[in-house]
């Protein structure tokens, strides 16, 4: 069957389709269709196995690329599901338009994990971002929301425009935008110009330290279930295009990169995790010290190997998770308590055992503490680093990790340690407690077990050395 | 079949932790019964292995007995490896006795027991657990689960203090809450992790150099590694495990976090917890690291005598009696890794005992301190006074624990201190033994005064309604200051497995 290598792409055109036509109908069952399909394209992801290059080349399916696709797909399926049922007027109003953007930008990220071609690539990137921006301005009345959009759109424009100048750098001095062309090229210093340029690109969609700017007002500014999700797929994304570009098929060429992810690693693991420091908005808070998670996934892509490129991957997968239920867990209580500060955590052991537990779980998992996903996260790139020699890369990360466990530990305190201000449950929908119920069980699974993820990843991270 | 001894000592706490948790809703007694049966489990155990220790097979063959192995991660060579030598079997019983007692020290906790000990008994798993695996990878995870349940119990459960700062710094520490529970339990968590930190980069160092893709303690230790790689890396545990054992300027979070923990938690940390910092450096870093060892022994033990009489002063200063006892910590852990670093058997020896010593010890004091806080409501030394008349069995315990602090003989103290002298003379460095010698005098300055203003002082007529310890407390008393006794009086039950582990170990320290 000459569809099966793009059939999830083919999905999701279809699945926008049918969420269009219902909310144009009426808007009331929008939602529940666009998580049903995604839960559908999931599975579909799950049983897909890989083929090779289809569109001359420009289209692959290769391992690398389904495992990318079932991370963005249950990514996405967690995110959607987390909104259903949320009493957000907003969300509830525009339900469809909500949908359709995210949708498309999840199609962006479909093709762009498959590109091997730069203008598919650069396509792919764009389709991704755009509707990143409309939707962190979601709330169009607000005026938070518009400046964190115009911000996100003014430094997200600037910096595709520097990877088009960069890649159209590497056109000239290759003569081909096949990437598998481009790697195969001798090196030159025209070719090694348009890849730092690009470079800029694309450290500012996974927001590396001094492209993070636009990350923080986004957060806050955006619809929660909308943050959790853009916390983590467009990142996983961004890390993919990195493989294609600067690893895949240039064998040992590879480690010329090496220093420059050493030196981003270092700078943006130090710049999040201090910036996290005087956070009192857990959602800013979260925020900056997703910029450090960058940072020690930007550990792994300095040893420039198979191992470092696979320990990324487990990382992404962990974070996912971690992330995306802690931002869940705020969202739970900012509702409840009507803001998202540090101090509305107070007391909430008392109060919602469950929930704080939970909450606890996806923190100690982003601190990488022993027996949650995120332990084992921050080993795997540490020793992927170690294998490489690069022990002093790894003692500054794990000297952060302690900086990090402070501002963790701060809600921790908050939600165990404090009295609670307020008594009675937390409320939480029952999708939320779903999506919540399937996070924990994501990080616990992961803690306890990494190996078949770990492998898996390995697997489909050797064919690109 | 022998049975799985060493897995049945370490998970049985954590059992009883699980079963607390899920069975013993609204039941503060069954919840007691389930700490007191588990924890007692362990220590019947951990006292048969004592008895049981092969000392012959030891000598002859070196070698971990009770070992036990299962494959967890064998592509990367990660096994549940499990195995005691003469001075982690020593810990081992040392952990027992501190826990059992300490779960009698705490029966009059009120607020969220089980909670309380539920995690109290995890914890202890992560500590039989890092003295007992042989590999390195295991043993940094039970070391972790050993440090986080800290930050709760302390926090949760643990005291502020109450005698105010003054000063120029007043605003400073009332900004930064120091001497709050909370303050002192995000220090100690944050302090211990940065150690974890160190420990991990250099297990990795290690692991890559060895090129056995093995974490296995017996593996690495018959690879040889290159004497700058050795240096590097037995830095890094020196630093790691030192935070834990409190060697100075890194020491701070020891005070802090012992005058606040709870009454059980201050015994299991300063009793336990540091020790397993000094074994961290001589299991991880004299046993794998020999060459590096013996190059920096000058560094350990210079830092070492700075910590015996530093720590000796800060006691001094102190008026808030829970801080006391915390320095003294860190002046007597001083003592351990001094014996440590002279490189000689007696030293060893020493160090290894006063381990055990001032283990039973500061859990002994810190008991007191609980029982004392809890019935007169302070902590601060001249508010009280004259005890002795109202509670003579705590004011026994209290003379009987500080006699063996300054090193009287007949008590446990005294041996470790008398080896630790002699390791110092024989060691390279003569000089040592002044620091400790003064040390030891000052011990005597601050814990004298502390009991004659105390426990001997004129009774005070604010203090007439006091009582004795009473029922459960008495249990754990009895149980410290007795095992104080016995082993000062027969030294040779604690050395003579210990020297089985320690004349290797020197000797391949010694002879290249």
């Amino acid at each position: 069957m000459t569809t099966a290598p793009y059939v999830l792409e083919l999905g999701v055109g279809a699945l926008m389709l049918v969420v269009f036509a219902v909310g144009v109908l009426g808007r009331r069952p929008v939602g529940a269709i666009a998580t049903a399909g995604v839960l559908l394209l999931a599975a579909a992801a799950l049983a897909l196995k890989p083929s090779g290059p289809a569109l001359n080349g420009m289209f692959v399916q290769d391992g690398l690329a389904i495992f990318a696709k079932r991370v963005f797909l249950a990514a996405t399926f967690i995110g959607f599901l987390s909104g259903l049922g949320s009493p957000d007027r907003a969300l509830v109003r525009r339900s469809t338009e909500y949908h359709l953007l995210l949708l498309g930008s999840l199609l962006g990220m479909l093709v762009l994990a498959s590109a091997r071609d730069i203008i598919v690539l650069f396509v792919a990137f764009e389709l991704m971002s755009i509707p990143l921006y409309v939707l962190t301005g979601f709330a169009k009345r607000e005026p938070e929301p518009i400046e964190a959009a115009l911000k996100f759109f003014l430094v997200g424009s600037v910096s595709s425009a520097i990877m088009a100048y960069g890649l159209s750098f590497v056109y000239g001095a290759t003569g081909s935008t096949s990437l598998a062309a481009i790697a195969r090229a001798p090196a030159s210093p025209l070719l090694t110009l348009g890849l730092i340029a690009a470079l800029a690109g694309f450290a500012f969609k996974i927001a590396a330290f001094p492209f993070h700017m636009w990350v923080p007002d986004a957060y806050e500014a955006g619809p929660t279930s909308f943050v959790a999700w853009l916390s983590v797929a467009p990142k996983a994304a961004g890390f993919i295009a990195l493989f294609r570009v600067y690893f895949e098929g240039v064998g040992d060429r590879a480690a010329v990169w090496a220093p420059a992810a050493a030196a981003l690693a270092t700078v943006t693991m130090l710049a999040g995790n201090l910036m996290a420091l005087p956070q009192t908005n857990t959602k800013r808070m979260l925020a900056y010290s997703g910029i450090a998670q960058i940072g020690y996934m930007l550990v792994g892509l300095a040893a420039a190997s198979a191992s470092g490129t696979a320990m990324i991957l487990f990382y992404l997968v962990a974070y996912v998770f971690a992330n995306m239920g802690a931002f869940l867990v705020v969202e739970a209580v900012a509702r409840a308590e009507g803001s998202e500060a540090t101090s509305a955590f107070r007391g909430l052991a008392q109060r919602s055992p469950l929930l704080a537990l939970a909450m606890l779980l996806f923190l100690l998992s982003l601190g990488g503490i022993p027996f949650v996903a995120g332990f084992w996260a921050k080993l795997y790139v540490f020793w992927a680093a170690a294998e490489r020699g690069l022990y002093w890369l790894v003692l500054v990360g794990a000297v952060l990790t302690v900086v990090a466990l402070f501002y963790y530990l701060l809600v921790a305190r908050s939600m165990y340690i404090e009295a609670p201000v307020r008594t009675g449950r937390v409320p939480v929908t029952p999708a939320l407690a779903l999506s919540l119920l399937l996070c924990v069980l994501g990080v616990v699974a992961l803690g306890v077990y990494p190996k078949g993820v770990v492998m898996a990843a390995l697997r489909v991270a050797s064919p690109l050395f | 079949m022998r049975p799985p001894y060493l897995s049945l000592i370490t998970w049985m706490p954590f059992v009883g932790a699980l079963l607390i948790m899920f069975t013993a809703r609204r039941s503060p007694l069954a919840v007691r019964l389930i700490g007191v049966v588990t924890t007692g489990i362990s220590a019947a155990l951990s006292l048969y292995l004592y008895v049981t220790y092969d000392r012959e097979a030891a000598l002859t063959e070196t070698g971990f007995q009770f070992y036990e192995r299962v494959a967890l991660v064998p592509p990367l060579g990660i096994n549940y490896e499990l195995g005691v030598d003469g001075i982690s079997l020593l810990m081992v019983l040392l952990t027992s006795i501190i826990i059992f007692a300490g779960v009698f020290a705490s029966w009059t906790i009120a607020t969220r027991s089980q909670e309380f000990y539920a995690l109290l008994l995890a914890l202890v798993t992560g500590v039989y657990g890092v003295f007992v695996s042989l590999d390195l990878f295991v043993f940094f995870l039970f070391y972790e689960l050993a440090v986080l349940p800290m930050y709760l119990l302390i926090g949760i459960w643990g005291s502020s203090g109450e005698i105010r700062p003054r000063g120029i710094f007043a605003w400073a520490y009332r900004e930064t809450g120091v001497g709050t529970k909370e303050y002192a339990a995000m220090k100690l968590t944050l302090y211990l992790l940065f150690g974890s930190a160190f420990i991990l980069v250099g297990i990795f160092a290690l692991y890559v150099a060895a090129g056995t893709a093995s974490f296995s303690f017996l593996d690495l230790s018959s690879a040889t590694f290159d004497p700058m790689l050795q240096r590097w890396v037995f830095l890094a545990f020196y630093v790691g495990f030192g935070i834990l054992a409190g060697i100075w300027p890194l020491h701070t979070w020891s005070p802090d976090g012992h005058a606040s923990a709870p009454t059980a938690v201050s015994m299991l940390h300063a009793g336990v917890l540091m020790k397993l910092g000094a074994y961290g450096v001589v299991r991880l870093g004299m046993g794998l690291l020999p060459d590096g060892a013996a190059d920096l022994a000058w560094l350990v033990g210079g830092i070492a005598c700075i910590n015996v009489v530093y720590g000796a002063l800060s006691a001094m200063a102190q008026r808030d009696l829970k801080y006391v006892i915390a320095y003294s910590s860190v002046s007597h852990m001083g003592l351990v890794m001094l014996g440590a670093a002279t490189l000689t058997e007696a030293g060893l020896n020493g160090s290894v005992f006063q381990m055990f010593a001032h283990g039973v010890m500061t859990g002994l004091f810190f008991a007191l301190v609980g029982l004392v806080y809890e019935k007169a409501h302070s902590r601060e030394i001249f508010r009280m006074g004259g005890f002795g008349r109202v509670m003579p069995g705590i004011a026994t315990a209290f003379t009987v624990g500080g006699l063996s602090s300054i090193g009287l003989p007949g008590t446990s103290g005294f041996v470790a201190e008398i080896l630790t002298f002699m390791g110092a003379w024989r060691s390279e460095f003569r000089w040592w033994l002044v620091p400790a010698v003064v040390g030891t005098f000052l011990t005597a300055v601050y814990i004298l005064r502390v009991a004659k203003q105390i426990f001997w002082g004129p009774p005070s007529p604010h203090f007439h309604h006091l009582e004795d310890a009473r029922g459960p407390e008495w249990v754990a008393l009895v149980i410290l200051v007795g095992v104080l006794v016995v082993f000062g009086f027969v030294p040779g039950l604690a050395l003579a497995p210990v020297d089985t582990a320690t004349v290797p170990l020197l000797s391949r320290i010694l002879e290249p």
